[in-house]
């Protein structure tokens, strides 16, 4: 019932193309064998139909090409496939590798080197990762660390076009993957550490100009909010991103975008999630501080703002709610729903109907105890009290999940309409959270917080599940030593594969959980695998190797390249640079 | 995400270090910036380094000025980047003896003054050399630990 209702969309963007003229809505309805867009479609699913690779052949994967990308930083995102070619965008300095998978080796048709500024490294709060790039329309188009997004010809490599979006005195960088909607390049900037005023952009795909930038928080005419178009499921009322705000603390309030965009094409609407509120303590901001840690829907042509729903009001513990917005359609109490799953850093998975921004299920997914529950009637957690943080609370103890999040929103899920289950790295972290009164200073971090973390309840630091979004729980579970950071791909093969922090990828049985193979793959995985089919006709599986993404984490000492800046381990995670070190490399896995 | 460790500290006393910093930059600066400092750890072509001023830390080894250092590293952020007690984030540890840029008074000023290329913001033009001076104190009076360069698993 969910296929069908998949290839409803299939067939429906298909007509769209046709009737509208349009090539990018025919960009979904490419052939099984590419991976075109960050998240592989609209949905952003991340499920491949290919099933050659299935449970029962999947302990004869190996390895059958890889390639050092010459880069240091978290490889987050993914590569893309597009016909006869793969394309590797890196972290800064952000190169574009063009592979040609006719030839044997799969050597280099081109590679593309933009000037980007090295100033970027230290205003990306965390790691100078890229979430990957989209094809559509002949272009590769992606955002460069320094606040620019290009877009390259997919033949010749050559820069077709070349934007400034973003201000990096202001302490804004762009690490998104962007989402390519007709003729409209949708793009948003990191920087909720260096007080931002967040906003999400238009660009147009033929020239690159931009046509419309929105806020995400702010009075209405910053938000591109018209009282009659704009209907949250919760609250009414004009100036809802100024309103919930002290004073005019939303000017530097955050709600930054560093994630990624999904699109339902009947619906025609846009969805993203927003990252926390600025500064750390919130005792600097009282107020819901809407939007930050929320999901908003907009409108693709000129940005209109149609609904929101925030996840974590008064956002006190860094729950930034960047993690994906996948689409489907799932059955529940009898019913079809057109859905929305997250899952958010704040540790629970959301179900919401996605046309009207109202709450479905609302299930804890990783170990957390800031919330009791979440109320279905009013969309509101009921906070515990003992857990709210600020200065006037001193030294909170205990907090569930930390601020690395339940999952990290860097680390996307998947979704199976075969086996109807979400896919999902998670981490078991708490923390302790000090809050501190921040002073802004235009360009530099803006937050004011002491936040060491510990292991979670149960002896591990994070696993992979498989969840069901229509009733709230989880199938399965692997329980791994380490925080999980990598993103998930699941196949018609009902296979579904995931990396660790220690550098293992993992291929798994979608239904059990059951491991069918594992290769240690050089470093630890923060990339989302792909699949596709090369021109050979076999079906591949493709991931990149390369821990980093996150400093808090990894204590900086999983670096060999700087003979200056030598570090402790990391306490909650003393033994990770014993397993693994830094180094980008694209693995490509077959039978 | 953030760094682990931050120190508190109070907007009040913020606003006053920081106004009174602002305060003196201009006529402090006058004639004290050199046109280049000189980093002992840099090789000179023929064995020649070439000429330079010299910048010397009027608060050299002074405990009190590096106590305001503490409280001005994290009113200006700095610990935002490099972790509270200097131990290091996105930005390198200040604490561990080793340095990118050279760790003698002047070369720390320098760095902070103008800047560096990987993302550390000039603080010259908002800080003034005297608040400057002021955060090299408290970066030098951070005690260096042995330097251990072997970080070993073996027996565990």
């Amino acid at each position: 019932m969910v296929r069908a209702s998949l290839t409803a969309i299939l067939y429906g963007l298909a007509a769209l193309g046709a009737s509208s003229g349009s090539r990018a809505a025919a960009a979904d309805a490419r052939t099984d064998a590419e991976w075109t867009m960050p998240s592989r479609d609209y949905g952003a699913t991340r499920y491949s139909p290919l099933a050659s690779i299935s449970a029962q052949n999947a302990r004869g994967l190996h390895p059958v090409w890889t390639f050092s990308t010459g880069v240091l930083g978290g490889h987050e995102g993914q590569p893309l496939v597009v016909g006869d070619t793969m394309y590797v965008v890196t972290p800064w300095p952000n190169v574009l590798y063009a592979f040609d998978l006719t030839r044997a080796d799969y050597p280099l048709k081109w590679k593309y080197r933009p000037d980007v500024s090295a100033n970027a490294i230290g205003v990306a709060c965390c790691d100078s990762v890229n979430r990957g790039a989209f094809y559509l329309d002949g272009k590769i188009i992606y955002n460069l660390l320094d606040g620019h997004t290009v877009a390259v010809d997919g033949k010749t490599g050559r820069e077709l076009w070349k934007t400034q979006i973003a201000d990096l005195g202001s302490g804004e960088t762009v690490t998104m993957a962007p989402l390519v909607v007709r003729d409209r390049v949708i793009v948003g900037a990191s920087g909720g550490e260096f007080g931002i005023y967040g906003w999400l952009k238009g660009l147009d795909l033929a020239t690159g100009q931009v046509m419309w930038t929105v806020h995400n928080l702010g009075p209405d005419a910053d938000m591109g909010v018209r009282v009659d178009t704009f209907k949250p499921p919760y609250d009414s009322g004009a100036n809802l991103g100024q309103r919930t705000w002290a004073n005019d603390t939303w000017r530097r309030g955050g709600a930054p975008v560093w994630g990624s965009v999904s699109y339902d094409p009947e619906l025609d609407l846009i969805y993203y999630g927003t990252g926390n509120a600025g500064p750390y303590n919130p005792e600097d901001r009282p107020g819901d501080n809407k939007w930050t840690s929320s999901v908003l829907a907009r409108r693709p042509g000129d940005g209109l703002l149609v609904w929101a729903y925030q996840f974590t009001p008064h956002d006190s513990w860094d729950f930034d709610a960047t993690g994906t917005m996948i689409l489907a359609d799932l059955t529940i109490g009898g019913h079809t729903v057109k859905a929305l799953v997250h899952f958010d850093k704040n540790g629970f998975a959301y179900t919401l109907d996605r046309a009207s921004g109202r709450l479905l299920v609302a299930q804890p997914f990783a170990p957390e105890n800031w919330a009791k529950s979440v109320d279905l009637t009013t969309g509101r957690p009921a906070v515990d009290p003992t857990k709210q943080t600020g200065v006037s609370h001193g030294n909170v103890k205990g907090i569930c999940p930390s601020l690395e999040g339940g999952v990290s929103p860097a680390s996307p899920p998947a979704y199976s309409p075969r086996t109807h289950l979400f896919y999902t790295s998670t981490n078991n972290l708490c923390m302790d959270y000090l809050a501190a009164h921040a002073n802004y200073l235009k360009g530099t971090p803006y937050m004011g917080v002491t936040s060491p973390y510990s292991g979670g309840p149960g002896g591990y630091l994070g696993s992979f599940i498989a969840w069901d979004a229509a009733r709230g729980v989880k199938v399965w579970e692997n329980k791994e030593p380490f925080p999980n950071w990598s993103g998930a791909l699941v196949t018609g093969g009902d296979v579904v594969f995931y990396g660790t922090l220690d550098g293992w990828f993992v291929a798994a049985d979608a239904r059990s959980g059951k491991v069918l193979s594992k290769f240690k793959v050089g470093s630890g995985v923060v990339g989302n695998p792909i699949s596709y089919r090369a021109p050979d006709g076999r079906q591949y599986v493709a991931v990149y190797a390369g821990i980093g993404g996150d400093w808090a984490l990894l204590s900086g000492d999983m670096r060999s390249d700087d003979p200056t800046d030598i570090r402790a381990p990391a306490d909650f995670l003393k033994d990770i640079a014993r397993h693994t070190s830094q180094g980008g490399i694209v693995w490509i896995f077959g039978l | 995400m953030r760094p682990l460790r931050a120190l508190a500290l109070l907007c009040v006393a913020s606003i006053g270090l920081c106004s009174c910093a602002r305060q003196s930059a201009p006529s402090a600066t006058t004639g004290v910036v050199p046109p280049a400092v000189r980093y002992q750890a840099h090789l000179a072509a023929g064995g020649t380094p070439p000429a330079g001023g010299t910048l010397t830390n009027p608060h050299a080894g002074d405990a009190a000025v590096a106590k305001q250092g503490a409280l001005l590293f994290t009113t200006m952020n700095c610990d935002g980047c490099h972790g509270g007690d200097a131990s290091g984030w996105v930005g390198p540890d200040l604490a561990d003896g080793r340095w990118r840029y050279g760790g003698s008074d002047a070369e720390v000023f320098s760095t902070i003054y103008y800047g560096r290329p990987k993302g550390m913001p000039a603080f010259g033009g908002v800080l003034g050399t005297e608040g400057v001076w002021t955060l090299v104190t408290y970066i030098r009076s951070l005690p260096a630990p042995a330097d251990v360069p072997t970080e070993s698993w073996v027996g565990n």
